[in-house]
């Protein structure tokens, strides 16, 4: 569980501790251009949130600032009950980061590179080693975990970036595309594990161009569009007010009549 | 210190499964030192006296080199997203920069043992006691801080690790012809003045020469290359962290 702490001044957003993540009016300018224009949203904690939106919407930017990669310009956002803008490194001990890039060191073994990582964030060494284990053999890579990275396939790359960033075991997970360049099968398999971390209580934020992807997993999606949130709820309440049969068809009706409208 | 242990041991680890890092910081000044010893030294027949005078000048090669493994090393974690990624851990910007100097440090007293060895089988005798060997391992060590210090502005005017090899030739040329042991003109030594090898070079020569570690000029050479890592070091870690799009 998200930890409470009702003595912070943010908890004025947050009177009962419910929410892993709040935005408030978030704003993201890069010289003349607007990536992120005034988001408001509040996420549950243990709720699997998605975040879609076509490329350049703004997705990457809005969680670049909840993780303390770049400064929001103007808002704010409190996530786990801590203010982006001040509390940077309580935040970082609670979350993980699974990136859009095979950010891992190809010269390392498998387990090497979890392990490095579990040292950053100073894990018990029993506990790192138990750990690794049970996600080396979840996740299908046991054997190829005393192998080098650079003798991975691109999926298990994806399947490495996504135990490095669960190994610290965090209270908020933000998986940013997990499953690009992974084979129907290994996508299928991921999807079920990442399903599994809702039953551990963890806080989800997905984002992804699968968006049967996000059907499938997300309690509810927010798609962004030009920087601004466009729609929130739940995959069926979605479908239902846009009179859609899938929540492709309302992403292509909500960012395609925006592009018609020129908005 | 977990997480600069850590830190520490991926970077050794780089240094021994990447050929390519593995040959510039090892096998490059061996080479260099077997080079000179044959072309200048007794080993080919030469003046063993001309060896000996150009002995601290490649002391110093070694360390001026790790300019660019450090903007190397920067700049590929940078485009593979890794320092993104170290960057949303706990793990605060002086833990990190930490680790590379401690590691550098590491590289610098392996290649001092391996040129050291090389010159001593190629008829180099310093006359010096422990004490010189010590202060000449001190101007070392702070030499390859200035390298860190100078790799981390390469990474940032750099846009790829392979542009970074290019660029690091700025901090390295001036060092290698300005301030070792090519000998210095009225107008190259107003250049040298600048330069931390220059200091490094000329106080190693001079201690290497017999004359006492804690005498006043050693002294003072030591105070400017001391302040000149630090400024640089600082500056450094400054212009990445501002100008190096992590």
């Amino acid at each position: 569980m998200v930890e409470i702490k009702k003595e912070k001044p943010e908890d004025i957003f947050d009177p009962d501790g419910a929410s892993a993540i709040i935005i408030k009016d978030l704003v993201k300018q890069f010289d003349d251009v607007t990536a992120v224009n005034g988001i408001n949203l509040e996420i549950k904690r243990g709720e699997l949130f998605g975040l879609l939106g076509p490329n350049g919407a703004g997705k990457t930017t809005t969680i670049n600032m909840l993780v303390g990669l770049l400064n929001p310009t103007e808002g704010t956002a409190i996530v786990g009950g801590y203010d982006v803008k001040r509390d940077l490194s309580k935040i970082k001990e609670m979350i993980g980061v699974c990136p859009q890039e095979a950010s891992v060191f190809k010269f390392l073994k498998g387990r090497e590179n979890v392990e490095l990582f579990g040292n950053l964030f100073e894990m018990d060494k029993k506990v790192l080693k138990e750990r690794a284990d049970r996600f080396f053999e979840t996740s299908g890579l046991k054997e190829a975990s005393n192998r080098k990275a650079k003798a991975y396939s691109g999926g298990m790359i994806r399947q490495l970036n996504l135990i490095i960033a669960l190994i610290n075991d965090p209270k908020i997970v933000f998986l940013d595309e997990p499953t690009v360049g992974m084979d129907p099968r290994a996508r299928r398999k991921t999807w079920e594990f990442i399903g599994s971390l809702k039953d551990q209580d963890k806080t989800i934020i997905l984002t992804t161009h699968y968006i049967e992807e996000a059907e499938a997993l997300c309690d509810r999606v927010g798609i962004i569009d030009y920087g601004e949130l466009i729609a929130l709820g739940s995959p069926k309440e979605l479908m239902k007010k846009h009179d859609a049969k899938n929540l492709e068809e309302v992403f292509m009706k909500i960012t395609g009549r925006r592009i018609l409208e020129g908005v | 210190m977990q997480r600069v242990l850590a830190l520490v041991k991926m970077e050794l680890l780089k240094l021994i499964r990447e050929p390519a890092i593995l040959f510039l910081n090892m096998l490059f000044p061996a080479v260099l030192t077997l080079v000179f010893g044959l072309a200048f030294g007794g080993l080919g027949g030469g003046d063993p006296a001309m060896f000996e005078m150009m002995a601290p000048g490649l002391f110093a090669y070694a360390c001026i080199f790790l300019v660019m493994t450090v903007a190397m090393s920067f700049s590929e974690d940078r485009e593979s997203g890794i320092l993104k990624r170290i960057n949303v851990t706990p793990t605060t910007s002086s833990q990190f920069i930490g680790s590379h100097i401690i590691t550098n440090m590491v590289i610098t007293v392996i290649q001092l043992v391996i040129i050291f060895l090389l010159s001593l089988l190629m008829g180099f005798r310093p006359n010096i006691d422990v004490f010189g060997f010590i202060m000449a391992f001190i101007f070392m060590l702070l030499l390859s801080l200035c390298s860190v210090g100078l790799g981390l502005i390469t990474a940032t005017i750099s846009k790829s690790s392979g542009a970074a090899v290019g660029l690091s030739f700025i901090f390295i040329l001036p060092q290698m012809f300005f301030g070792t042991f090519l000998p210095l003109t009225e107008v190259t030594r107003v250049i040298a003045v600048f330069l931390p090898s220059y200091y490094v070079t000329d106080a190693i020569t001079t201690i290497f020469n017999g004359l006492s570690p804690f005498a006043i000029e050693i002294l003072m050479q030591l105070g400017i290359i001391a302040l000149m890592s630090i400024v640089i070091v600082i500056l450094g870690i400054f212009l990445f962290k501002k100008y190096g799009k992590i």
